[in-house]
């Protein structure tokens, strides 16, 4: 029975504009199981970005339930938030969001400051592994504004597994880089997945991002529209229905 | 043992964690330079000021305290248990002998430069037909060298030797009376029996100190001459000059250790009734230096808010992107507020460096000054910036800025992770 890492169980997203109340996620229900490397696709403004928000517990639900790696995220304060993110979750953003002031390899090394359990030698150790992991083991000592926006990404790849994370949140990491770079980036992220059994969840509304990936959601208006899964190059769809995300395949 | 290993694990733990906060807090400041620099110049400047306004003040405590010491009252005063208290109302009751064995240990002390013996008494002084109350002291001439250093002479000489027929008069004492250096006054005293004593004493120098209030009506003999004319063997006090001030209640403490009587009372300079002007002035104008310290405060607060203010508004999205990646609330508002310390620090030794410079330079140039309340002429007073001083605009500094980016900081610890994230876009 494949383990699921993100239960996402009768959520609803609201917030006030002026006004008017918007619905930005209506009822949605997903399970994800671990090891998937599933793309969130719909159109800007569909919602995929608040799903994003909500599974990387960045913002919380008006109602429902979220679990993230067997933790329920309902009542839990922002710093027991903060430490789940820290240790379960990694981040990799569209505009990438390293810190300028700091080099390749201490943008790396930066969630593990957060972990008191590991001395500066463990921590050396992993982003050195990491950043050779990404193929960046000779820019460690580079700023941001030194590197490439595929090389950044690159760091905030590795930036984002340096804790070992269950999952990986990427909100449209393609969409800042030129479709070769952003081809690289997505093989990468791939092989990790396939490697690492990391579970790797990103929005996109690229369809050649969307091609990718090995599971599907499409979203619209604030609601699971199909749940998708990749067999032999081709997409198998049913209606979501609010019915569970297809199981995940033996990786 | 295990005790020991955990608190030093933690220990070295905090220091990295500290070292890590600074490291990232002086980044973000050398980030932003010329707002920085905006910062930086405005607490130097507070600090520099800071200095400055206590520095000159420090020097007037400093010449009226040495003034006082080295020219009446020396640094301890050894008395009979009581003269201070009633003294006054029976002097000659409260003498003590001239040399005895614990004079001996006192002088003995590493830090104690002179031992001088006292006899203070008061009687009316004559010039022809002028007759006036004075205050006399009865001194030895060659311990007073030492001991009344900031005694000066502005007529004639000083005292010749300890049994001469001589007198020195205070500079308004000798204006009030009309003489002047060669001439010849005489003393009325009450005796030790109740009798009345008089002599004949020839004026051979007139001083000034740095109160008018006692160069109005002090004169100064040698002991043996005074003892003469009060008909007493003993005196009043044996005052103690040390190497320094600074050392004045340590030395006590030994030597109160070191020498247990009963039969004599040790005072510091601080707690003589000469001494209460000088403390009045202290607390009062301390006040003053308190209010500019105040002031100067605010305005570094005003000026590095703003700054900081800035820093944090151009930085949510990296606030955001932290707070993503798991840095806690606390943490924000610590790094955040690292960095405000990391700017008065700066800042504050920046500022000190500079006062302490500009200091010298004024204090070289001098500072013409107006006769005070109680002196009769003006002095040239300097600028003495102490290690106490230099470490409260420090202490200042740094804490005013660690103020100043507490507002922005909590503001940037509770910002919405959401919102700040889209900043960053």
């Amino acid at each position: 029975m494949p383990e699921p890492v993100v239960e996402v169980d009768h959520v609803f997203k609201e917030y006030k504009l002026g006004d008017h109340m918007v619905t930005a996620l209506d009822d949605v229900t997903l399970t994800i199981e671990r090891g998937v490397f599933l793309a969130i696709a719909g159109p800007s403004g569909s919602g995929k970005s608040t799903l994003l928000n909500i599974i990387g517990c960045v913002d919380t639900p008006s109602r429902g339930r979220v679990a993230i790696a067997g933790h329920d995220v309902s009542g839990k304060t922002p710093d027991q938030l903060a430490n789940l993110r820290g240790r379960n979750i990694g981040f990799v953003f569209q505009t990438f969001n390293l810190f300028p002031v700091l080099t390749a390899a201490e943008n790396v090394e930066y969630p593990l400051l957060q972990m008191p359990e590991l001395d500066k030698e463990d921590r050396t150790e992993r982003v050195s592994a990491m950043l050779d992991m990404v193929g960046l083991g000779k820019f460690a000592k580079h700023r941001p504004n030194q590197l490439s926006g595929g090389q950044r990404q690159r760091v905030a790849i590795a930036r984002a597994l340096v804790t070992h994370p269950e999952i990986v949140l990427a909100d449209e990491p393609t969409a800042n880089l030129d479709h070769k770079t952003g081809e690289g980036i997505l093989a990468l992220m791939r092989e990790i997945n396939r490697r690492s059994r990391t579970t790797f969840i990103f929005s996109t509304h690229d369809k050649k991002v969307i091609d990718a990936a090995d599971r599907l959601v499409t979203i619209e208006d604030g609601t699971l529209r199909l749940l998708g899964i990749r067999k032999d190059g081709q997409w198998i769809t049913t209606p979501a229905n609010r019915k569970p995300a297809p199981a995940a395949p033996e990786i | 043992m295990y005790l020991r290993e955990r608190i030093q694990e933690q220990l070295k733990a905090w220091l990295e964690v500290a070292r890590l906060d600074f490291q990232l807090a002086l980044r973000n400041v050398l980030r932003q330079r010329r707002r920085s620099l905006f910062g930086l110049v405005s607490i130097s400047g507070g600090v520099v000021a800071m200095l400055l306004a206590a520095g000159f003040f420090e020097w007037n405590y400093d010449a009226m305290r040495e003034g006082m010491i080295r020219a009446r009252i020396g640094h301890i005063q050894v008395v009979k248990p009581g003269y201070l208290e009633a003294g006054e109302a029976d002097p000659l009751s409260y003498l003590i002998p001239e040399t005895a064995p614990e004079r001996e240990l006192i002088e003995a002390f590493p830090a104690v430069e002179i031992v001088a013996p006292r006899l203070t008494f008061s009687g009316l002084v004559s010039m022809g037909e002028s007759t006036i109350s004075f205050l006399g002291e009865g001194v030895v001439p060659s311990a007073e060298e030492k001991l009344s250093g900031a005694l000066r002479i502005v007529d004639g000489v000083d005292l010749s030797g300890p049994k001469a027929d001589e007198a020195m008069l205070g500079q308004g004492l000798a204006q009030t009376l009309g003489v002047g250096v060669g001439a010849n006054v005489i003393l009325v005293v009450k005796t030790s029996s109740g009798g009345v004593n008089a002599k004949e004493l020839r004026v051979v120098g007139v001083f000034g100190t740095i109160t008018k209030a006692y160069d109005d009506y002090a004169l100064r003999l040698p002991l043996k001459t005074a003892q003469e004319l009060l008909r007493v063997k003993g005196v009043h006090s044996w005052l103690i000059l040390l190497d320094a001030t600074s050392r004045t209640d340590s030395t006590l403490a030994r030597m109160q250790e070191k020498i247990p009587t009963n039969d004599l009372e040790f005072v510091p300079w601080h707690k003589t009734a000469t001494a209460d002007f000088y403390n009045k002035t202290v607390s009062l104008f301390s006040k003053q230096v308190l209010v500019v310290r105040i002031m100067i405060a605010l305005i570094i607060v005003l000026s590095i808010s703003n700054t900081m203010m800035t820093n944090v508004r151009e930085r949510i999205g990296e606030i955001g992107t932290s707070m993503a990646l798991g840095v806690t609330r606390r943490v924000v508002l610590r790094r955040l507020l690292a960095e405000g310390i990391v700017m008065g620090l700066v800042g504050g030794i920046v500022g000190a460096i500079a006062g302490i410079v500009l200091a010298h330079v004024i204090s070289v140039i001098g500072i013409p000054m107006p006769p005070p309340p109680g002196m009769t002429s003006g002095y040239t007073a300097g600028i003495m910036v102490t290690p106490g001083i230099v470490l409260n605009a420090l202490a200042i500094a740094v804490g005013t800025a660690f103020l100043a980016g507490l507002y922005p900081a909590r503001k940037a610890s509770r910002l919405n992770i959401v919102d700040a994230l889209r900043q960053a876009r």
